[in-house]
C-alpha cells in the first residue's frame, strides 16, 4: 500500500520550472530518502507534499485523502528551524500538540525523557544549546504522532551522540509503522537507514528504487581501498575519490580490479582492498556532475 | 477547538505577557494620573493645611477673623520667620488709589500657592471694601457670572463643555493608541515567525487564512483588553481625584449615536490596519524593514490629530469630510466629529460604506499577499511581483 502518491506534479515560481513532472510513491512503513543537490527542488516538494504551496499541475495524495484533510497525520521538521524563544519547552510542544488536534502531555513528557531532555521541561528555548532546541524540534514533528513523518535535514548540527539518538529514533519509529520521508545530503545515512530512494536534480527526478537495485544498476566498478603512503593516477581507473588514507577509484568499463590492485601495491602498502558497488555518495555525485 | 481559536488564544497569551505590553498598558494611566491628579492633590493640601496668612493695615480699616492682625512690617516679618505664618501682606495707606498690596513670604512662589492665597486676600479685601452691602452683592461681586455655553437648533438645546470633548478626545487617542499596539504586535510576530521559519510548522499543521484570522482575532482581543484596563484605570483615577472628575464627568453626554458608532469605527479601524501589517509582516524580511513599511500606513492613520484644530473648528467642512472618507482616517475623524457636532447622516453613511467596503477589500487583498508573500525569505518582492502573486493565488 502507498501512503503517498505523487503523479505529474509541475511547479514553476515567475515563469522558471523548479520542479517538473515529478512522480514517486511512498509506501506504508518505509524510510523513503528524498535526495538531490542544493536547489534541485526537494524543499518545494515537500511543501507541496504539505499543502504549504500548491503544484500547478498534477496530483498529489497522502494516505488516501486529499492534502487539506490530512494536516493532521503528517509531521513536519523543516530544514530551517526556530522556536519561539520566550516560550518554555512544555508550552512550546503542547502548543504545535493542539495545532495538530492531538495535545497529550503524557505523550509530550515521554518524548522528552526519551531525548533526554525532561528536566529542561520548564525551560524558555532560549535557554537551550542548539543541539537540545533540534531535538525539540524533533519531538514537536512527532508530538501529534502522526502516520507520515517529513524530516528535512534531521541530522544536521547535531553531534555524534545526538546523531545516533535521532537515527534511533527514526528506526522506531519505522518499527511503529509510521512512513517516515527524510530529506538529506548524508549519504552514509541514507545508505544505512533508507529501504527507497527518489532523487532530483534541477527538477527531475533522475533516480527512484532501492538502494540496492539502484546500485546494482552501477555494477562492481569501485574499489574501497585503505592505504598508506600516496597515490598516484593509475590506468584502467575513470575517477579517483581521495581521502588521504581512505580512497574510492571508479574503473573504467571492461578493466580487471586485479590490474589495477597490481599497479598500486608497487606505490602504496594497503590495509584493505575491497571490490563492490559504488557508494551511494558516488553515484549521487556522478547523477549530478554527469547531468 | 478550531484552528484559528488555538491560533488566536496563543497569540493573546503570549502578547499579553510582554514587557512592551505591561509596561504601555500599566505605565500610561500611571503617567497620566502623575500628570493630571497629582498637581490637584497638591493644591489641595497646601490650602487647606499649609497657609496662614497675616496683615499690616496701615489705614486701620480692614477686619478679618481668619487673618492674625500686627500692628507693623517688623512684627508681621518676625512672625513670618518664627512660622507663626507662611505668608503677609501690607495694605498701604494710598490702597484705595493705588490698589498696591505687596505680598511677602519664606516661601518661592508657584502659580498655585500663590493663586490660592491672592484669592484668599482678594476675598478679604473685598468683605472690607463692600462692608455694610448685603451679603448676596458681596457674594455676587466675588463671582459675578457663572457661565454655561448652550448649543442651539431648532430641535433641542444642549449643554456644553470642555467635558464634552475632553473625554470623546481622550478615548480617540487611546483607540488610536491601542490599534497601533495590537497591529503593531501583529506586525512583530509574523516577521518574527517568518524569520525564525516557524511560520513553515505553523502552514503544515493550519490553513493561510486560519493563521491569519486566529492572529488577528488574538490580537485584537489584546487591543480591547488594554482599552478596558485603560477605562478600568481611567476611572479610578477619576475617583481619587473628584476634582477633575467632576470638571470632566459633569459636563460629560456622549450622545447614543456616538455610542453606538465608536466601538463600529473601532472595529472597523482594527481590522483594516491589523490587515495591512499582516501583510505588510508577510512581505518583509527583516523587522526594520516591516516597521519602515508600516509606518507609512500608520502615519496616515494619525493624520487627523495633526490637523485637529481644524478639524475642532470646522467639523463639518470639506477638509474633515474627505479625512472621514479615507479608511485609513475615517475611524478617528469620525469619532472625533461625533464628539463635537452633529455629523449630517450621509455623511456617516457615506464614510461607513467606504470603510466597511475597503475593510473586505484589504482583509481579501492582505491574506493573498500573507500566502504568496510568507514563504519568500530573505528577498523582498518588488511590486510588479506583488502584484503578479497576488493575481495568482
Amino acid at each position: 500500500m502507498n501512503n503517498v502518491e505523487v503523479s505529474h506534479i509541475s511547479k514553476s515560481f515567475d515563469g522558471q520550472a523548479v520542479v517538473s513532472d515529478l512522480s514517486f510513491d511512498i509506501r506504508a512503513g518505509e524510510v523513503f530518502g528524498l535526495l538531490g543537490p542544493n536547489g534541485a527542488g526537494k524543499t518545494t516538494v515537500i511543501r507541496m507534499l504539505l499543502d504549504i504551496i500548491r503544484p500547478d499541475s498534477g496530483r498529489i495524495m497522502v494516505l488516501n485523502r486529499s492534502l487539506g484533510e490530512v494536516k493532521d497525520s503528517i509531521g513536519y521538521l523543516p530544514e530551517e528551524r526556530g522556536l519561539y524563544r520566550k516560550l518554555t519547552v512544555m508550552d512550546t510542544l503542547m502548543y504545535f500538540g493542539s495545532l495538530k488536534n492531538n495535545q497529550s502531555e503524557e505523550r509530550t513528557l515521554a518524548l522528552l525523557e526519551k531525548m533526554g531532555l525532561l528536566s529542561y521541561r520548564d525551560k524558555k528555548i532560549s535557554e537551550l544549546s542548539k543541539g537540545m532546541q533540534q531535538k525539540i524540534q524533533i519531538i514537536a514533528a512527532i508530538i501529534h504522532d502522526p502516520d507520515l513523518i517529513i524530516l528535512d535535514e534531521p541530522f544536521t548540527g547535531l553531534d555524534p551522540v545526538n546523531m545516533k539518538l535521532v537515527q534511533d529514533l527514526i528506526l522506531e519509529l519505522k518499527s511503529e509503522g509510521k512512513t517516515i520521508l527524510i530529506s538529506t545530503h548524508m549519504m552514509d545515512k541514507v545508505e544505512r537507514m533508507c529501504d527507497r530512494i527518489f532523487m532530483i536534480h534541477r527538477g527531475n527526478g533522475v533516480l527512484h528504487g532501492s538502494i540496492g537495485e539502484i546500485k546494482s544498476r552501477y555494477g562492481k566498478n569501485t574499489i574501497f581501498l585503505e592505504f598508506d603512503g600516496e597515490l598516484k593516477r593509475m590506468p584502467g581507473v575513470k575517477k579517483v575519490n581521495n581521502a588521504g588514507n581512505y580512497a574510492e577509484l571508479i574503473l573504467e568499463s571492461g578493466v580487471d580490479a586485479q590490474a589495477v590492485l597490481k599497479s598500486i601495491v608497487d606505490e602504496v602498502r594497503v590495509n584493505k582492498f575491497e571490490i563492490s558497488a559504488p557508494s551511494l555518495n558516488e553515484i549521487f555525485i556522478e547523477v549530478v556532475e554527469g547531468a | 477547538m478550531k484552528k484559528y481559536f488555538l491560533i488566536a488564544k496563543h497569540e493573546f497569551k503570549t502578547n499579553v505577557k510582554r514587557k512592551e505590553f505591561l509596561l504601555m498598558t500599566i505605565g500610561m494611566p500611571l503617567f497620566i494620573f502623575a500628570i493630571v491628579a497629582l498637581p490637584v492633590l497638591f493644591i489641595d493640601n497646601i490650602d487647606s493645611e499649609d497657609v496662614k496668612i497675616g496683615y499690616v493695615d496701615a489705614t486701620n480699616s480692614f477686619h478679618s477673623q481668619d487673618f492674625v492682625k500686627y500692628s507693623d512690617y517688623e512684627s508681621a516679618k518676625k512672625a513670618l520667620f518664627e512660622g507663626e505664618i507662611t505668608h503677609f501682606f501690607v495694605v498701604p495707606p494710598d490702597y484705595l488709589s493705588t490698589g498696591e498690596i505687596n505680598i511677602y513670604s519664606t516661601k518661592k512662589i508657584t502659580s498655585t500657592v500663590s493663586g490660592g492665597v491672592e484669592n484668599q486676600i482678594k476675598g478679604f479685601l473685598l468683605e472690607n471694601l463692600l462692608s455694610g452691602e448685603s451679603e448676596e452683592l458681596v457674594e455676587r461681586v466675588k463671582q459675578p457670572m457663572k457661565s454655561e455655553y448652550f448649543n442651539l437648533n431648532k430641535d433641542k438645546e444642549e449643554k456644553e463643555g470642555i467635558g464634552a470633548f475632553l473625554f470623546p478626545f481622550g478615548f480617540a487617542m487611546l483607540f488610536v493608541l491601542s490599534i497601533f499596539t495590537s497591529s503593531g504586535y501583529l506586525l512583530q510576530g509574523i516577521v518574527e515567525e517568518k524569520e525564525n521559519r516557524i511560520i513553515e510548522i505553523l502552514l503544515s499543521s493550519v490553513s493561510h487564512r486560519d493563521l491569519l484570522s486566529g492572529k488577528i482575532l488574538g490580537l485584537g482581543a489584546v487591543g480591547l483588553a488594554q482599552l478596558l484596563i485603560w477605562l478600568t484605570g481611567a476611572l479610578l483615577i477619576l475617583s481619587s481625584a473628584p476634582v477633575v472628575a467632576i470638571g470632566i464627568l459633569g459636563n460629560l453626554q456622549i450622545s447614543t449615536l456616538l455610542g453606538v458608532l465608536a466601538p463600529i469605527y473601532f472595529l472597523l479601524g482594527y481590522l483594516v490596519f491589523a490587515s495591512i501589517m499582516a501583510g505588510v509582516g508577510a512581505v518583509s524580511t527583516t523587522l526594520r524593514e516591516g516597521q519602515q513599511l508600516a509606518g507609512v500606513f500608520s502615519m496616515s492613520g494619525v493624520i487627523p490629530l495633526f490637523f485637529l484644530q481644524f478639524i475642532i473648528m470646522s467639523p463639518n467642512a470639506i477638509f474633515a469630510r474627505l479625512l472621514s472618507y479615507f479608511p485609513l482616517t475615517s475611524p478617528l475623524t469620525m469619532i472625533l466629529r461625533l464628539s463635537i457636532t452633529e455629523v449630517p447622516v450621509y455623511d456617516i453613511v457615506i464614510s461607513l460604506m467606504i470603510l466597511i467596503i475597503s475593510t473586505i477589500g484589504v482583509i481579501e487583498l492582505s491574506s493573498r499577499v500573507f500566502r504568496a508573500g510568507l514563504l519568500m525569505y530573505g528577498k523582498k518582492p518588488t511590486i510588479k511581483e506583488l502584484i503578479k502573486y497576488v493575481r495568482e493565488v
